[in-house]
């Protein structure tokens, strides 16, 4: 572990010094094309401490992060029950399924246009298309976590006269949980591929809206800026996912390990 | 109270007119507190017949009732040991216990008395906090037959319990059945392949033709074992060198080996 840790180090500090290499000292590259580290670093300090498209950077970040974590927790609040109300009961996937059908092969982004017709420039459209991209694969996983619970695990329960409510919450829902978090960091990663590409199209704040500008400016440096912040967020944000998902299923990690 | 009642029982899967037929005419009583086994060749319908009883499948003619009164739906006075064990992995032992007795709404301090009970009996003490994957098969089994028993069942159902385990655990837990029926007797149907087991373990044995699956005979095991006094013996092995036990069990192995033959080549 300590190893591989170590190669990871040695590999991104190999891929800076090219980078460097390519850029500054062989200049390969012209800088209008792809910025050099001292470009970067000027254009970092710049949208840090003057600001820039609107804001600085924490405040591009706090926006962004904001609307990711809101339109997640939107997906994931109504997706899960409703993966789980499907997975369990027959009625509701017929009912539901075909809906799905129709909807899933249109690709989020193409939503964008008419979010932004309805409800402008704000928050309220980033958030419905975040809701849309993520909803999916929320809904999905948590469908196929309850059809994945085995029928004597059921039967058990059914046998010990669990009411309703403890059913779901004792044995259906810990039952999907493996498929449930699947679901999780898929609809986190949508959530930020969505929102990137909202806030490029039409925003006032955000990460997408650094990105939208500098292209418009021709300014290398920037664009690379804000898209290395988010690289950062999506990473630390799925950490942060990952941490929960070890702690809740602390039994099934352990339980993978005993099989081998 | 426990008494089990197969009345012109059939069992029909998919259309009615060109279904399988897994059991036909299956007619047996199982008085309350005895120990009746059932072994017959495989697929030829055991598991079927105690899913009845569970209320996890219904008959497609005739009438499975328990203590007079036909059976609805599953429930925690027909306790079932499934053969894979079926514990909730994400709950500790003493959860996977204690979850039937919360449902039946028993006060915390009579759940922690009666699981601290049953935990000693099965020699699980010191697993309370472990959960099933950190346990051998031998020990989850003994966990599923407590689940069970904690609730103090009517009827205890359990099919192959122990055809998961090696053949030692396997003894072992006979022996350790035999002495929890003994200390806490409850009407048991229990399914196995093994003839010795059947043997060792119930008072009557229901030997099932091939599918589709009639009851061909029933041995009576209780009279046999009161008169050559196979209680008094402590270890299986000595129960199973006895004459009288060896007697009963060819006649089981012959009239199951008829069956087989009986198949038709596939
Ligand atoms: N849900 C089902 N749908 C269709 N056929 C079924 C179903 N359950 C059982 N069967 C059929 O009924 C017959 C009896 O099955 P059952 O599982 O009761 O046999 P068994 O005696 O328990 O066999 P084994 O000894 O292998 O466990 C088999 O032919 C089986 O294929
Ligand atoms: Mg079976």
């Amino acid at each position: 572990m300590r190893q591989r840790t170590l190669i990871g180090v040695v590999t991104i500090a190999a891929l800076i010094a090219l980078w460097f290499l390519a850029t500054t000292v062989l200049e390969l590259v012209s800088p209008g094309r792809f910025p050099s580290p001292p470009d970067t670093i000027a254009a970092l300090w710049h949208v840090m401490l003057g600001g820039y498209g609107g804001g600085t950077l924490i405040e591009h970040v706090y926006f962004s992060l904001r609307l990711v974590a809101l339109g997640f927790i939107v997906a994931i609040v109504t997706g899960v029950p409703l993966g789980l109300l499907m997975g369990w009961s027959r009625r509701a996937e017929a009912l539901i399924n075909p809906i799905f059908l129709i909807i899933r092969p249109i690709p989020p982004l193409a939503w964008i246009p008419l979010a932004i017709l309805w409800l402008g420039l704000g928050d309220g459209a980033k958030i419905l298309v975040i809701w849309f991209a993520a909803f999916v694969p929320s809904v999905i996983n948590s469908y196929a976590g309850v059809r994945n619970i085995d029928r004597p695990t059921l039967e058990a329960a059914a046998m010990l006269g669990m009411p309703r409510f403890r059913f779901v919450t004792e044995v259906l829902l810990p039952g999907a949980s493996p498929m449930i978090f699947t679901g999780l960091r898929l609809s986190l990663q949508a959530s930020w591929t969505t929102l990137v590409a909202a806030e490029l199209v039409g925003a006032f704040y955000g990460l997408g809206r650094v990105l939208n500008v500098a292209q418009q400016d021709l300014y290398p440096g920037m664009i690379l800026v804000g898209m290395i912040a988010v690289a950062i967020l999506g990473w630390g944000t799925t950490r942060l996912l990952g941490l929960v998902e070890t702690r809740a299923l602390a039994w099934n990690q352990a339980a993978l390990a005993a099989k081998g | 109270m426990g008494r089990i009642s197969f009345d012109d029982v059939g069992r029909v899967f998919g259309p009615s007119n060109k279904g399988v037929v897994a059991l036909q005419d299956i007619n047996l009583g199982v008085e309350d507190r005895e120990f009746v086994a059932i072994v017959g060749p495989s697929g030829c319908g055991k598991t079927t017949c105690l899913r009845l009883v569970a209320g996890f499948d219904f008959p497609s003619s005739g009438t499975v009732s328990v203590d007079g009164k036909t059976v609805r739906s599953p429930g925690p006075e027909r306790a079932v040991v499934f053969q894979q064990f079926a514990l909730f992995p994400w709950k500790t032992v003493y959860d996977n216990i204690e979850i039937g007795l919360r449902n039946q709404g028993v006060a915390r301090e009579q759940r922690r008395e009666r699981i601290g009970a049953i935990l000693d009996l099965m020699g699980l003490q010191s697993y309370a906090e472990s959960f099933p994957h950190q346990l051998s098969g031998g020990m989850q089994q003994r966990v599923a037959i407590a689940r069970a028993y904690v609730l103090d069942p009517d009827v205890l159902l359990m099919d192959e319990p122990f055809g998961a385990l090696d053949a030692q655990t396997r003894v072992v837990m006979q022996e350790e059945l035999v002495r929890l029926a003994r200390k806490n007797p409850r009407t048991v149907l229990f399914i196995t392949h093994a003839v010795e087991e059947a043997v060792y373990l119930a008072d009557r044995v229901a030997i099932m033709t091939r599918a589709p699956g009639r009851i061909k005979e029933i041995m009576d095991v209780a009279s046999v074992r009161k008169a050559e006094n196979w209680d008094s013996y402590e270890r299986i092995e000595e129960v199973m060198d006895l004459e009288s036990f060896v007697h009963m069990r060819t006649h089981i192995w012959r009239s199951l080996r008829e069956e087989k033959a009986a198949q038709p080549a596939e």
